[in-house]
């Protein structure tokens, strides 16, 4: 039996009456556009969930470091994540927009129709090809999608992926409630921090040392670097370095202003100042005054002198007159020039201070019933420290009275002036006011012009009392070694600073100390300005400070006989030891017990080793201390 | 319209067509079904086919069994070592005239590949000069004999056997002679059920010749139809993609094919791929081409176009695995679609 194809060719237009119209291949377009359409915008929003799941990841991830930066505050913006990976998603997904021919291939996948879909619409952009193939491939196409169940062909939305998409967000609520991380304790090098100071008064007055006239050209030179140096120190401190560093340098500059004080008992002016110091020594009522001289404190021998000059009887000023006189001579006599000039003004100085002291306490006197209050408390004052600070301060209150005295009031103290100046008549005139100066004061005080001018006198004694150039130059060396000494000490004592410090003051750089979370709060001592994250969280130190710490422990008594030594320097905790803890520092002249004639004169003597035998050193570590202190 | 129905049903008629030759060949030989398969597919596609069996699995007689059922000429060369290539083409031979008048001339004898359905029979017997006398007529369905070019009548097809076992006295067909074959089948031993059924109609009265069911015509209208199947660009792209992974020089091909061969498929291996897979669509009635028809022509299609190297010979790598590793890593469809598909 022969099947006859050709047969079957020829009459196929027979078979084709027979035939039911099919669709047109329009349908099968239409219907492709309308699961297209299905398709992509499933795809879409799958794609747009995944840049979601990952994004919240990411959020979330950040967040994570966010919490081990200790940055609380960003931690839920990082869900901003999330929002750009969905964007990103959707960007994505109309980037890769499946062409016709991807939903198609989708399409077949999904339907089972061997890629029937995909023919149909990889032929509609063919030219040239069959149409007898492909008009039956479309219809067929067409069949398959009018067939196809919409939800078996539909791309799913969700997959496993966006299981990430609770769990970000879960971990983003997590990360953000959950309490930051305690900080990391950072040690730093001891002194090492950074250190700001915008006024430090003692370094002002080592400034002004620059500007000190001195009589000798090299102390002017030596002063002035150390001015110099003072002033690039402040600028330094203003801009912030290190604490060790500041305490260096302050350190240093002590140690030459103190190098500075010590020079007139140098060696050259040594023996002078031994044969003044013993002169002066002899009078009792110079011991005092020695004692000071002998300590090269010059400040000290001009109070005693001022003191002296308000006490002392006149033969008793006579008599330290004589021995200041002698004492230069000696000094002199010693090639001590600079003692002996300093010796010979403080002889002047007590004449002067004498006659000025007489003078005041004779018009104030004067006044009688008619003294004011504060003047009569000045007066007591005066009379108990007899210095040129109570003089002055007492000459001001003169002048205020004498300003606010009523005509009666001043009638009365002219009076009682002229009454004094008789009483002189009969006396020496010794060192008080003459009986011109009285009857000068007198008159004076009868007309305005003359009150006013005795009021100006007045204050010009307050304001310019007589004075030793020796004295001055020391007060302020003194000055300026004593409060370098201060700020160096305060430097050490301060403590890491929070940010906001140094607007007057020392304050030091932003230190991370441990804390229940926030910026570091306020530390001891320091007047932080900073209010920052700091509520509820304090830096160490703080009250607000929530250490896990037990403060509850007891440091037990020590059992002993009591304290066997005593220490009467001044400790400074903070700064380092000068020329030992940081090299830098030269030694201080006189500290050093074992070279000889550097300590203090009169009252322990290097040379008198045996003295370590007369201390309160104990017996057993005599003999090493004194081994020690030998020369 | 026109087109639509007349194509509809051209289609159902090869495919009745198929199933007639199917059922005149089943009187004949018993199973390998999916031999007979692939055979049609080889005659449809208008490529020849080279079978591979042990001896006595009837790849002989399915030749002979597919000739008598074709109304076509059908010869049948049995190769041997001594075979010579003007016994295949033929040849001139001096003719004396008849009746004492001295005179000659040459006559053309032409020789059995001048028929239309050719069993090439153990052509791994031949020597390699015989068998590449099949080359031209098999590419060019055209001989040469004594400077004359002679065409070959069309349908023109080579059905050619081999035995993979007597390797002794045998000559492997040449790289260039494999290719020229769009199929290597390969003949399985039959199931218990069929040699039972080979038992009871060997041993029994001769069995009679199946009826000529498809004529030249036929035979050309199925090749004809068999063109127009459609075939769309991804599935070209499919064909080509596995092709080109065959190639280990390629960056995409899979580590297996680096490692076991020497050279991959090239043109004709595509050109196989979906002529065959057009010739299995259309037996199955569809007017365009499917992933799975090349899925499931790539192994008779590229089995033999694959040279191993030394490694894959030597590591006992077969072409089958490798075309069947092929099959399972080249993809299909685009990643992202092929994703979407299995999500669902």
């Amino acid at each position: 039996m022969r099947v006859g194809l050709l047969h079957v060719r020829r009459s196929a237009t027979d078979t084709l009456m027979r035939t039911e119209p099919r669709a047109e291949p329009n349908r099968f377009y239409g219907l492709f556009e309308k699961w297209a359409r299905r398709v992509r915008a499933r795809m879409t929003i799958h794609r747009a969930l995944t840049g979601l799941a990952i994004g919240l990841v990411v959020g979330a991830l950040l967040a994570v470091g966010a919490w081990r930066l200790r940055q609380g505050a960003v931690r839920p913006y990082m869900a901003a994540a999330g929002v750009v990976g969905l964007m990103l998603g959707a960007g994505w997904a109309l980037r890769r927009r499946w062409s016709d021919v991807e939903v198609a291939l989708y399409l077949d996948g999904r339907l089972a129709s061997k890629e029937t879909i995909t023919t149909a619409i990889a032929l509609r952009d063919e030219e040239g090809e069959d149409d007898a193939a492909r008009a039956v491939v479309v219809t067929k196409a067409a069949e398959v999608l009018a067939a196809g169940n919409p939800k078996r062909a539909r791309p799913a939305v969700l997959s496993a992926v966006h299981l990430l998409i609770p769990v970000g967000v879960g971990a983003l609520v997590w990360v953000s409630i959950t309490e930051l991380p305690l900080a990391p304790v950072t040690a730093i090098e001891p002194g090492a921090d950074i250190v700001r100071v915008a006024e430090i008064e003692a370094l002002e007055k080592a400034v002004e040392l620059g500007r000190l006239e001195t009589p000798d050209p090299e102390q002017r030179e030596r002063l002035k670097k150390i001015g110099e140096d003072a002033r690039k120190l402040k600028e330094q401190l203003e801009k912030g370095m290190e604490r060790r560093e500041a305490q260096s340098e302050m350190a240093r500059l002590r140690d030459e202003i103190a190098a500075e004080r010590a020079r007139m008992s140098g060696s050259e002016q040594r023996a002078g100042l031994e044969a003044a110091h013993g002169r002066l020594a002899q009078e009792k009522m110079l011991k005092e005054a020695a004692k000071a001289l002998g300590d090269r404190d010059l400040t000290r021998f001009d109070e005693e002198m001022q003191k002296l000059a308000n006490q002392l009887e006149k033969q008793d000023r006579e008599l330290a007159k004589k021995a200041l006189e002698e004492a230069a001579e000696e000094a002199r006599k010693n090639n001590a020039k600079d003692v002996a000039k300093m010796l010979e003004e403080q002889k002047r100085l007590l004449e002067e201070r004498a006659k000025r002291d007489e003078a005041l306490r004779q018009f104030a006197d004067a006044f009688g019933d008619d003294m004011p209050p504060q003047m009569k408390e000045q007066l007591d004052e005066f009379r108990e420290q007899g210095t040129d600070e109570s003089a002055g301060r007492l000459a001001e209150r003169m002048a205020d009275a004498l300003k606010n005295m009523t005509p009666e009031e001043r009638k009365r103290l002219a009076e009682r002036l002229k009454e004094q100046m008789n009483k002189q008549d009969g006396e020496s005139p010794g060192e008080s006011m003459t009986k011109e100066q009285l009857e000068e004061l007198a008159d004076r005080l009868e007309t305005p012009e003359g009150q006013r001018a005795l009021e100006e006198m007045l204050r010009k004694m307050a304001n310019e009392p007589p004075h030793s150039d020796e004295a001055e130059r020391d007060r302020a060396l003194g000055d300026a070694e004593k409060g370098l000494g201060e700020a160096e000490r305060e430097l050490g004592q301060q403590g890491p600073q929070g940010p906001g410090q140094g607007q007057k003051g020392l304050g030091t750089a932003p230190v991370p100390v441990p804390n229940s979370g926030g910026t570091p709060g306020a530390s001891p001592g320091g007047n932080s300005t900073d209010k920052g994250n700091s509520k509820d969280m304090g830096g160490t130190g703080s009250h607000h400070d929530k250490g896990r710490g037990d403060h509850k422990g007891s440091t037990p008594e020590i059992e002993g006989d009591g304290f066997r030594a005593r220490a009467g320097g001044k400790l400074n905790p903070g700064a380092p030891m000068p020329g030992v803890v940081t090299g830098r520092g030269k030694g201080r002249a006189g500290e050093s017990a074992n070279v000889r004639g550097l300590d203090g004169i009169g009252e322990a003597s290097t040379g008198e080793v045996g003295g370590v035998e007369r201390s309160e050193i104990p017996e057993e570590y005599r003999e090493q201390v004194g081994r020690y202190f030998s020369p | 319209m026109t087109n639509l129905a007349s194509f509809e049903v051209r289609l159902a008629q090869a495919s009745q067509a198929s199933q007639l030759l199917r059922g005149a060949i089943a009187t004949v030989v018993v199973g390998q079904d999916a031999v007979v398969d692939q055979v049609l597919w080889g005659i449809i596609a208008g490529g020849h086919v080279l079978l591979e069996g042990a001896p006595g699995l009837g790849k002989t007689l399915l030749v002979r069994t597919l000739a008598s059922a074709l109304d076509l000429v059908f010869s049948r060369i049995q190769f041997t070592p001594d075979l010579m290539p003007s016994d295949v083409t033929g040849t001139t031979v001096l003719i004396m005239d008849a009746g004492g008048s001295g005179g000659r001339h040459f006559s053309l004898h032409k020789g059995p590949i001048f028929g239309q359905v050719i069993l090439a029979d153990e052509i791994n017997r031949a020597t390699p000069k015989t068998q590449s006398a099949l080359l031209e007529a098999m590419q060019e369905h055209a001989v040469t004999i004594a400077g004359e070019r002679h065409r070959l009548q069309e349908p023109f097809f080579v059905l050619a056997t081999e035995n993979p076992i007597e390797m002794e006295g045998t000559y492997p067909l040449p790289e260039a002679q494999l290719d020229r074959f769009l199929l290597k089948v390969m003949v399985p031993m039959p199931t218990e059920d069929e040699l039972t059924q080979i038992l009871v109609r060997t041993t029994g009265h001769e069995v009679a010749p199946p009826a000529k069911v498809l004529g030249q015509d036929d035979v050309l209208a199925l090749r004809s139809l068999c063109r127009d199947i459609a075939v769309a660009e991804p599935v070209l792209r499919y064909a080509a993609r596995m092709v080109a992974a065959s190639d280990p020089s390629s960056s995409f091909a899979p580590e297996k094919v680096k490692q076991a061969v020497r050279f991959g498929a090239g043109v004709r291996g595509a050109q196989s791929l979906i002529l065959s897979s057009k010739a299995v669509a259309m037996l199955e009635g569809r007017a365009h081409v499917a992933f799975a028809d090349v899925q499931r022509v790539a192994l008779p299609c590229l089995r033999h176009r694959i040279i191993r190297s030394f490694e894959g010979e030597a590591d006992g790598v077969t072409t089958d695995e490798i075309v069947q590793e092929l099959i399972r890593s080249v993809p299909s469809r685009p990643e992202s679609v092929d994703q979407a598909v299995r999500r669902g």
